[in-house]
């Protein structure tokens, strides 16, 4: 259904008395910015009664780049999105005017500049705020957190502290979903020991939530980096009650507790992908620059649960496979293990036991065709014994698969 | 003698720490910078497909992920033995994508990190002492420049007008760089051999729009006049002398049409820019143009020993017009803003990278030898938390950044060292004025004002790149296979808009990677004492600074250390970078790895 149609549909409900069902499908269907125009006059009326929301925003071990991405929202930016939602960001690292200050050892003025200030008052005297968390939390060396200290106190503890009294943590970014590029396999990992909020890659007994006992509801905002709209929209719907934590969040989140309105479950970025009909057509690229579909590069796209090729980037301009590179699978749980080397083809690289009914299910949506040549393909150049041990549930459980 | 701390400092990018001592007439006597965190990266490319870099080692930053992507796409160039064939119209692509980099990162420090320090109250104070040009000038800083989250005594204020307008033009450079890289941050396009998109019509033409329109921003917010009037008589000036007396001619008339009136507001011209060259500076401000307050931030942040000091410039940005190819050591005659390395005292020399070492005698790091060089180095992470303690003082080891070297000298990196070393007119013309009037010519405020000049030298550039040099559907990489990279070496030289920007590769017969390791901007800036215990260029920076706004000149206020503030924010810091840092490989003693 196109976009006026979608509109005629949505339009003469009465956006208060929607219920959270329709509400989701009409913010995926209709996109943010639809959405946002379509409601504006009944979002500004339901604030008329919509309590205020406080907004707790930590930064772990990341790279900002989730802020920066929430910097780069469009329909809503940042600032109709704390306004809309009648949001009241408390402390943001990146966007407040305090700092931490000490003098001789002992915190110094007032919460009007010193952040340590105005962060313990929020930790004492908050209760029931949204926790945005960004980044992996620090457990290493040796179950210690020293790895990050802040503010003379290990970041663990802060964490803790703030997750135990919010009402739910909303991970942002693959370093707090998963700890991402953070958890990457190497020599030093279990020294690094960078935890995820509610998993560790794909491994849910390693999130810090269980290490610290923390039964906080979770919500899960995957990518590298996130979306804006997959967290603004999320918040958004809790602040005026569409999504009723902790009530609804077992039929709103898959397994990785992510929304399934904005990572679907039955479909991936190949379903909609530009490239789409180079595919249903066998015609690959096998260097880049050019037009053709990217697979054979090692698009991992046809493993990726992610409405990116539907939602776009950055003003909803463009997205990875679209811009000539294969998709990375940013927002699968075992990023970046799970989806390297991202330039090889899946079958050759063997990140991935990639099996019939696999295939088959990636390929219904766009052609039996495509089916039949993976098939093919797979036959000819898979040798099974080279692979064994590898079980269907474990590639499923590696690249995040829904059955 | 009293100990001042800031911890974190907040509006940078990552967890950084500096802890000072401050006599008793408010002069910070002694620093350390510390970095907070651990967080090891490079180590988790070793033994895994080099061209996995480009992707990868951006996520160490996501506020210049388009800068690491461009160097390891340069060293995998190298690496892949293909450098000299990079296809003309892939480098114009990676200028054009590093340009838009430039420009939304310099306007998101100058405006959302460090310029919300200008409404800090201690400036209201001190401002509406001077009557009606006093509170006209501190309403405009804080109607400008206020960021998003602020409180005084329980109240919010709105963000600032510049604050906010400088955020669209974020989000609108950051949509161009998607629309040829398909999304920002972690944005796709860099890949060994050239870029992985060739553009279309459409896609220059609406690049070129983007980049018009952010230059009208720049005209109406930052400057005050249309941009090409002030690159005319600046950056294109004939002299430095000229592009100063430019600059200073500008301020004084736009003075003679406001002290009337008390209109200091962007319609009656008064830009970002002038706005911050008359009244932050005292030799412009009080000393040429007569001005009864300023906010003094020439006198913070300078250097004391020009001897221990140097500005380092590694080059940045091809020049189309010498066709395919490049050189990876990058001569200073192969970019537009080139390589070189120039002392304290403002000489310059050519750059070599074989002069560049690293030290950890300050560091979190276990190694026999404290001095590497970075392609020989060795990163042993200090495993016993009793260890890690940021709060035993200047003779121990405090931070988890390492302390960089060229020739064995402390280097500034960032537009400041770039602007310097390309001799660009008015920050050439600035940094001598300073020199001769007994100041450093590195300080607070001309760091600042080469980061505000740095996106008026890069707006021209970037306009010629994409509609004289720009081919659309041109060819934009050389073909490769992963076994042209066995038992290679590559090197990766290039600028992020913090500074110096390096990475290092190696490969097996196998073609997987053995060493990786990235020597970023923020180590440079943001260094330990070396094994001479020569402070970092942050710490020599702080070293004799003021503690409190203007001068002290409302008396100490250790509980207000903007003079800490303004100059630690003044490198732009980036922690994230600057400790992505490690590799110890002991399982495979033959691979030893280190990174920064």
């Amino acid at each position: 259904m196109n976009n006026e149609g979608l509109l005629e549909k949505f339009k003469n409900l009465d956006f208060i008395k929607m219920d959270r069902r329709t509400f989701i499908k009409a913010v995926g269907a209709l996109g943010a910015s639809l959405f946002l125009q379509t409601y504006k006059s009944d979002i500004a009326k339901a604030f008329n009664g919509l309590p205020e929301t406080k907004v707790l925003w930590l930064h772990g071990v990341m790279d900002s780049g989730c802020s920066i991405s929430m910097l780069d929202g469009e329909n809503p930016d940042i600032l109709e999105f704390l306004q809309l939602f009648n949001l009241n960001l408390l402390y943001h690292e990146v966007l407040m005017m305090q700092q931490g200050i000490f003098v001789d050892g002992q915190p110094a003025n007032t919460s009007d500049l010193n952040s340590e200030v105005l962060l313990e008052e929020i930790l004492e005297n908050e209760r029931g705020y949204v926790l945005i968390a960004e980044g992996a939390i620090a457990n290493g060396p040796h179950g210690s957190g020293k790895y990050m200290v802040l503010g003379g106190k290990i970041y663990r503890d802060v964490f803790e502290r703030a997750a135990r009294n919010a009402s739910v943590i909303v991970a942002i970014g693959q370093c707090a979903t998963n700890s991402g590029v953070n958890a990457a396999e190497s020599e030093i990992d279990d020294l690094m020991d960078h935890r995820g909020v509610a998993f560790t890659l794909e491994d849910s007994s390693k999130g810090i939530v269980d290490l610290l006992g923390i039964d906080t509801p979770v919500v899960n905002i995957n990518g590298c980096p996130a979306h804006p709209d997959w967290v603004f929209l999320t918040i958004g719907a809790i602040a005026l009650g569409k999504i009723r934590v902790p009530d609804d969040l077992p039929e709103v989140l898959d397994r990785w507790y992510r929304p399934k309105v904005f990572y679907p479950p039955d479909h991936t970025v190949h379903d909609n992908c530009p490239r789409r009909g180079f595919y249903d057509r066998g015609e690959f690229e096998t260097t880049v620059g050019g037009p053709k579909c990217l697979w054979k590069l090692g698009c991992k796209g046809p493993y990726s649960h992610a409405d990116c090729a539907l939602r776009h980037w950055n003003g909803h301009v463009n997205f990875c496979p679209q811009a000539g590179s294969p998709c990375i699978g940013c927002v699968q749980p075992g990023f970046p293990d799970s989806t390297r080397p991202f330039y090889v083809e899946i079958e050759d690289a063997g990140i991935v036991n990639t099996n019939l009914d696999t295939i088959a299910g990636v390929a219904i949506a766009g052609g039996l065709i495509a089916a039949g040549a993976h098939a093919l393909r797979r036959t000819v150049l898979r040798k099974p014994e080279e692979k064994e041990g590898t079980t269907e549930e474990s590639a499923l459980e590696r690249t995040g698969g829904e059955k | 003698m009293v100990e001042v701390t800031v911890d974190p400092l907040s509006r940078i990018e990552g967890h950084y720490r500096i802890n000072t001592e401050v006599s008793e007439d408010g002069v910070i006597t002694d620093a350390q910078s510390n970095g907070l965190v651990f967080r090891g990266f490079e180590r988790s490319l070793l033994h895994h497909d080099p061209r996995d870099a480009a992707l990868f080692t951006m996520r160490i930053c996501g506020v210049c992920p388009v800068c690491h992507s461009i160097t390891a796409a340069n060293a995998l160039d190298d690496l892949f033995g293909v450098a000299d064939q990079v296809p003309k119209n892939a480098l114009v692509m990676r200028n054009v994508h590093q340009a838009m980099n430039f420009i939304a990162s310099h306007a998101a420090h100058i405006y959302v990190l460090w310029g919300p320090d200008l409404a800090n109250p201690a400036y209201r104070d001190i401002l509406t002492q001077y009557g009606d040009v006093g509170n006209a000038v501190w309403g405009e800083l804080s109607g400008r420049f206020m960021p998003l989250v602020n409180l005084e005594r329980g109240t919010r204020y709105p963000a600032g007008s510049s604050y906010v307008a400088a955020l669209r033009e974020f989000r609108r450079l950051h949509e161009g760089i998607a629309l040829i890289a398909g999304k920002m941050p972690h944005p796709v396009l860099q890949h060994v051999g050239g870029v992985v998109y060739s553009p279309t019509v459409a896609d220059i033409q609406k690049l070129i729009s983007y980049v018009s329109q952010t230059a009208r921003f720049v005209e109406n917010f930052t400057l005050g006049v249309p941009p090409e009037t002030w690159i005319e008589n600046t950056y294109r000036a004939s002299s430095p002398e000229s592009a100063v007396n430019f600059v200073i001619e500008r301020l004084q008339e736009l003075l003679d049409n406001s002290l009337n009136n008390n209109d200091f507001s962007h319609a009656s011209g008064w830009g970002d820019v002038p706005l911050f060259a008359a009244f932050g500076s005292e030799l412009v401000g009080e000393t040429l143009l007569g001005l009864p307050v300023s906010l003094k931030l020439d006198r913070s942040g300078g250097y004391k020993d020009p001897n221990t000091i140097g500005f380092l410039s590694y080059g940045v940005f091809f020049k189309p017009e010498n066709g395919d190819g490049y050189d990876p050591t990058s001569p200073a005659e192969d970019k537009v803003i080139p390589s070189g390395y120039m002392n304290g005292n403002l000489q310059l020399e050519k750059f070599d990278h074989r002069k560049i070492s690293e030290n950890i005698t300050h560091a979190f790091y276990i190694d026999e030898e404290a001095d590497r060089p970075p392609w020989n180095g060795v990163t042993n992470p200090e495993d016993n938390p009793d260890e890690i303690d940021y709060t035993r003082g200047s003779e121990s080891r405090y931070s988890w950044v390492k302390a960089p070297n060229y020739s064995g000298i402390p280097c500034e990196v960032g537009p400041l060292a770039r602007l310097l070393v390309m001799g660009e007119p008015l920050v050439t013309g600035l940094a001598k004025t300073f020199q001769e009037n007994g100041y450093s010519p590195a300080n607070n405020y001309t760091r600042m004002l080469a980061r505000m000049q740095e996106i008026l030298v890069v707006i021209p550039e970037l306009l010629k790149w994409l509609s004289q040099d720009l081919e659309a559907g041109g060819k934009v990489a050389v073909h490769t296979e992963l076994s042209m990279a066995r038992d290679s070496e590559g090197m990766g030289l290039w600028e992020a808009p913090r500074g110096a920007l390096g990475h290092w590769v190696a490969t097996d017969s196998d073609s997987m990677t053995t060493l990786y390791q990235a020597v970023v901007p923020s180590t440079w800036n943001l260094a330990p004492r070396n094994g001479q215990g020569i402070p970092g260029p942050a710490e020599q920076a702080l070293i004799g600074t003021k503690i409190s706004a203007a001068e002290n000149a409302l008396g100490v206020d250790y509980a207000n250390p903007l003079g800490i503030l303004h100059t630690a924010r003044s490198y732009d810091p980036c922690l994230a970078c600057a400790i992505h840092t490690i590799d110890k490989t002991g399982k495979n003693p033959d691979r030893i790895i280190r990174v920064v």
